[in-house]
């Protein structure tokens, strides 16, 4: 059992496995942990199949790169929204809260 | 590469799905965010094992690092997730998605390991045209010069996401630091000696790329970590107002300044010449640096509940 096999197969359980409990998970900041291990699972793919050259393969290498950037943002954002729908509406100046405002 | 897994790396692998197995199906959200951070520093060292330098030095800052701090700012603020009985009651549903998960699981795994073992990709091809590229380094010349297209888009969904956490910030104003705040000593201590050091380490990342792993978006996280851990300790961690509009923005526009003066007066879109590729690239990077920082620093800021931050008039 190679290096190459092992990793493949450890992303893609954990690439299904995660999105499973993406789809089921009802609580929201989990599902976005669930998000960013499952796109952890699909980067295991892609660099273990990058790995197989001599050297390695940069075109898949710069799309993990910017797939990691770009989850983190996506986190962050996610993580905002998620903030907005969990607040309790006293806790934060919503639109409705500023109709004495221009 | 045809090498035989080694102890290190089935311990590895082991490690990875045990920590992603207590991330997702331990009850708590504290829980799940410190075993996502667990995670994230073993694949980063996964990355390094697998001959892929540029990668685990973003993952090692953004997964354990700003991803981390969003995620434990999140659950410090809620705690608890809001009451709701599980999405899937019986067991029938269980082992229906268990099999369907296991079923593709499998067909995903067969697939790949079917590929041959050693390939050349397009390894060699990148190697060709590295000495016309304006740097050294195959990972960056892809990044920035040949898919240079990809990361103006990616550059592009990190400002809109910024914007849009900006936008989401409780009661529409960015919180900034309050003036006394109650910063636990080692923290202050660790930050000041930190912060000038990573301030140095990101700018030679940014240079080193054009000639070995580094690159700005290697740099520009780090510094993004560094804005964060200045943003936790009450020190002014972003740019005011417009400029830090300026800063979200300039990243994307200066990308499409370089596309539309090579789109329209160069050979093409995103088509640079040798002789002026180097210096176009590190100019970039340097701006698309800032950017980043700037960008992902924000989200943290704007969408901290952190009682060290309090929601005042950011300065017009």
């Amino acid at each position: 059992m190679t290096r190459l096999d092992v990793v493949l197969a450890c992303g893609a359980v954990l690439a299904v496995l995660a999105t499973a409990r993406l789809l089921t998970e009802r609580d929201l900041v989990r599902a976005v942990i669930a998000l960013n291990i499952a796109s952890g699972g699909v980067m295991m793919v892609l660099i273990a199949i990058a790995s197989r050259a001599e050297l390695a393969d940069p075109v898949p290498q710069a799309m993990v790169l910017t797939g990691i950037v770009i989850t983190a943002a996506v986190t962050g954002l996610a993580l905002a929204l998620i903030r907005r729908i969990e607040a309790e509406p006293h806790d934060e100046a919503g639109p409705g809260r500023q109709d004495d405002e221009p | 590469m045809m090498m035989a897994a080694t102890a290190f790396d089935l311990v590895l692998v082991l490690a990875l799905l045990a920590s992603a197995g207590l991330a997702l199906f331990l009850p708590r959200r504290s829980t799940a965010a410190v075993m996502f951070c667990v995670f994230g520093v073993l694949l980063a060292t996964l990355w390094a094992r697998m001959a892929a330098p540029d990668v685990a030095l973003a993952e090692a800052i953004l997964g354990a690092g700003v991803t981390g701090a969003l995620l434990i700012d999140a659950v410090t603020a809620h705690p608890k997730a809001p009451d709701g009985s599980p999405a899937v009651r019986r067991r029938t549903h269980w082992l229906a998605i268990a099999t369907l998960a296991a079923v593709i699981a499998v067909g995903i795994a067969a697939a790949t390991l079917a590929l041959p073992d050693s390939a050349p990709g397009l390894a060699e091809a990148v190697e060709e045209r590295l000495g016309s590229s304006g740097v050294d380094h195959p990972v960056t010349a892809v990044l920035l010069n040949f898919r240079g297209y990809d990361t103006l888009l990616e550059v592009a969904l990190l400002a809109i996401a910024a914007l849009a956490v900006l936008s989401l910030a409780p009661g529409g104003e960015m919180p900034v630091a309050a003036e006394a705040l109650d910063v636990p000593a080692p923290l202050d201590a660790l930050t000041r000696l930190i912060v000038p050091v990573v301030v140095l380490f990101a700018g030679w990342l940014l240079v080193a790329g054009s000639t070995r792993p580094g690159g700005a978006f290697q740099s520009g996280v780090l510094l993004a970590g560094a804005m964060i851990l200045l943003a936790l300790t009450g020190r002014p961690a972003l740019p005011p107002g417009s400029w830090l509009r300026l800063a979200l923005v300039a990243g994307v526009g200066s990308y499409l300044a370089l596309s539309g003066l090579t789109a329209s007066g160069g050979r093409g879109l995103l088509v640079l010449d040798e002789e002026w590729a180097g210096f176009a690239i590190l100019a970039l990077e340097t701006v698309l640096t800032a950017s980043i920082a700037v960008a992902l620093a924000g989200v943290f800021v704007a969408s901290s509940r952190s009682s060290r931050l309090t929601a005042r008039e950011a300065p017009r």
